[in-house]
């Protein structure tokens, strides 16, 4: 378990993606060393528009100088203030939170599905597997979104050396159609290979995730949302159901569950 | 000169007068892997009932303009489970651990008094008179004096430590619940629970929380809880402990110069969990600046026209 830090850090870059994402690097926070790839962090922002933290997903971070990375898309209102943020401004972060990822097993092929802005922790998911020595050609990156400029960071996914598999439901970029497609394809045709599945994005696609594992007897995790006041255990308020019954907290047990454990 | 924290309410000594509120600090556990739990006044546990409870199905929390609307519906361990998994915990903090309590019926009440108040580690026993969230129980008793005097006298037989009756402020007049409580024999009162809320999405047209309704709390409600507090402070000869809204030292020392003696700090934990701590040395510069050295001096200190 992570032991979690409150502390103000500031904006240090910032990287305008297009189509309304955004890179955000904050530092320097004393959290990051404690980050793990599944993580996240509760961001205070300072405005009287919203008074809920927002929660996003660690997707780097470099702990030689305490900073780390997020990326969002403006949707509502706390991503709209973060949207204005500029440099060496001060931001409130609470974390790491949450669980993480577990690794695969050695023989498996770790297939990542990531379904728009699902795509920052299993960024940083896939880069830590890489660095840690497992082989970049036994991870699968099926990436989907609804046309090309919701495929963001494609140089960076391309680095790792990893399979990429960009999907557009407009064929814009990369194969045309539902990534779920994509991966129940390859889950078919793909031999008696082990595969562990690794998901994060919107909440039919996790859903068609959780039927694919089920059906297809593959293993995985999927990283859930859900509105969070807290973000750390305390209010109750963040959770989802169980298959087995019983209510689970997304920010403490989760967030990420998995293939199977949550009623979607 | 050092300004002096410590408060005394009916023979308890706390380190301080900053409380967390009940259900927004869990059992203590989170909280304390950010800093250690010896820097609060008290720990308020989340309300425990008899049985366990999962509470509502979610979503059942809301943002609503600087607070929240929450319909949990007292999910808790239930009491074996506290006591058997939560206690030994909550028995190492050095802090003054306040156990919060809510049933059905009188006897639930009476029961769960009668089980937690001995418990070593347990300081004060806090009844919810007053969730909006259950369909049974809670509100009912908290809304009406006369349950209200039966339930407090009933818990406060059986009860081996302070009893504190925590009221609602979804009442006409909570003063007339706040003497009722006095009458019943509740050493302290605290309060304002929750205020019942509602908010409904345009766009699908249902209620945003599955209870339909749920209970607003956060800076909304201060000037709400600060005037109850006030009105009961006038009305009883109880130690008070403010709730309501407090996210900074002014919210506290504002409920203090009404008659409060303590406070808790709800949903503020939420999105700044370390706030009891600011609170703490913010009460010391705003002490050291008004030339206070004890913090019960300001306690009723409130120049009214
Ligand atoms: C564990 C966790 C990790 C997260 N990681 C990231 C991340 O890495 N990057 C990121 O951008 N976001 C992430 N989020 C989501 C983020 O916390 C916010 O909920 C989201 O950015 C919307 O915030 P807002 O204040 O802009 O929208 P709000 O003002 O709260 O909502 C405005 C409207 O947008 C809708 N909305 C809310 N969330 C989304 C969404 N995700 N997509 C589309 N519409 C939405 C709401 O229903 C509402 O109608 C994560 C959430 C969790 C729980
Ligand atoms: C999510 C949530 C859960 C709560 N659960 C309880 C509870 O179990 N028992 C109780 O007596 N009060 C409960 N409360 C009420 C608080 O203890 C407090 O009275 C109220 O929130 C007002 O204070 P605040 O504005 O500082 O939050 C809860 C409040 C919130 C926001
Ligand atoms: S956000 Fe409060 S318990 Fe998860």
């Amino acid at each position: 378990m992570t032991k979690p830090v409150c502390a103000d850090a500031f904006l240090i870059r910032q990287r305008n993606l297009k189509n309304d994402y955004y890179s955000y690097t904050f530092g320097p926070f004393p959290g990051v060393e404690q980050c793990r790839p599944g993580n996240f962090v509760h961001l205070r922002l300072p405005s009287s528009d919203v008074y809920f933290r927002r929660a996003m997903s660690v997707t780097s971070v470099d702990k030689k100088n305490r900073e780390l990375e997020i990326l969002f898309r403006v949707v509502g209102r706390g991503t709209s203030i973060l949207a204005r943020y500029q440099k060496n401004d001060p931001i409130g972060i609470l974390g790491p939170l949450g669980n993480s990822f577990s690794k695969p097993r050695k023989k498996e092929i770790a297939a990542i599905v990531a379904g728009g802005v699902g795509f920052p922790p299993l960024a940083y998911f896939a880069e830590h597997l890489v660095n840690g020595g497992f082989d970049p050609k036994r991870i699968l990156f099926f990436y989907g979104g609804k046309s090309a400029s919701d495929i963001i960071e494609r140089g960076r996914i391309k680095k790792m050396g990893v399979r990429f598999h960009p999907m557009t439901d407009d064929g814009s970029f990369g194969r045309k159609g539902l990534i779920t497609q994509g991966v129940e394809e390859f889950l078919r045709d793909g031999g008696n290979q082990r595969v562990r599945m690794y998901a994060c994005g919107p909440e039919a696609m996790l859903r068609a995730v959780d039927d694919l594992g089920l059906k297809y007897r593959v293993p995985g995790e999927l990283s859930l949302e859900a509105p969070m006041p807290c973000g750390i255990g305390v209010c109750l308020g963040c959770i989802v159901t169980l298959r087995k019954g019983g209510y689970a907290r997304v920010c403490h047990e989760g967030p990420v569950f998995k293939i199977g454990e949550v009623l979607l | 000169m050092k300004p002096d924290l410590k408060v005394t309410i009916a023979g308890v000594d706390f380190a301080n007068p900053i409380m967390t509120a009940s259900g927004c600090s869990g059992y203590g556990e989170e909280l304390s892997g950010l800093y250690p739990l010896s820097k609060l006044g008290a720990l308020l546990t989340k309300t425990i009932t008899p049985e366990p409870r999962e509470g509502h199905p979610p979503p059942r929390t809301a943002e609503t303009a600087s607070g929240m609307l929450n319909a949990i519906g007292l999910a808790n361990v239930g009491v074996d489970r506290f006591i058997e998994e939560k206690v030994p915990f909550l028995r190492k903090q050095k802090t003054k651990i306040i156990v919060n309590v809510g049933g059905r019926t009188v006897d639930e009440y009476v029961t769960l008094c009668d089980r937690l108040s001995g418990l070593d580690c347990v300081d004060m026993i806090e009844l919810n008179l007053g969730c909006p969230n259950v369909d049974e129980g809670g509100m009912q008793f908290g809304s009406d004096p006369a349950m209200t005097e039966r339930t407090v006298r009933e818990a406060k037989q059986v009860c081996r430590c302070p009893l504190i009756a925590k009221l609602t402020p979804n009442v006409t007049d909570i003063t007339a619940t706040a003497r009722a409580a006095e009458q019943g024999g509740a050493d302290v009162l605290s309060l304002i629970n929750s205020l019942v809320g509602m908010a409904v999405d345009v766009q699908t047209w249902r209620p945003v929380l599955t209870y339909n309704r749920g209970g607003l709390t956060g800076p909304a409600i201060k000037p709400v809880a600060l005037a109850q507090v006030d009105a009961v402070c006038n009305a009883v000869n109880l130690p008070v402990i403010g709730i309501g809204g407090i996210a900074d030292f002014r919210d506290v020392v504002e409920f203090l110069l009404v008659g409060a003696s303590a406070v808790q700090i709800g949903t503020t934990l939420f999105v700044e969990p370390d706030a009891p701590l600011k609170i703490v040395n913010g009460l010391k510069q705003y002490m050291k600046e008004k030339n206070i050295s004890q913090v019960s001096d300001l306690v009723g200190r409130v120049r009214k026209y």
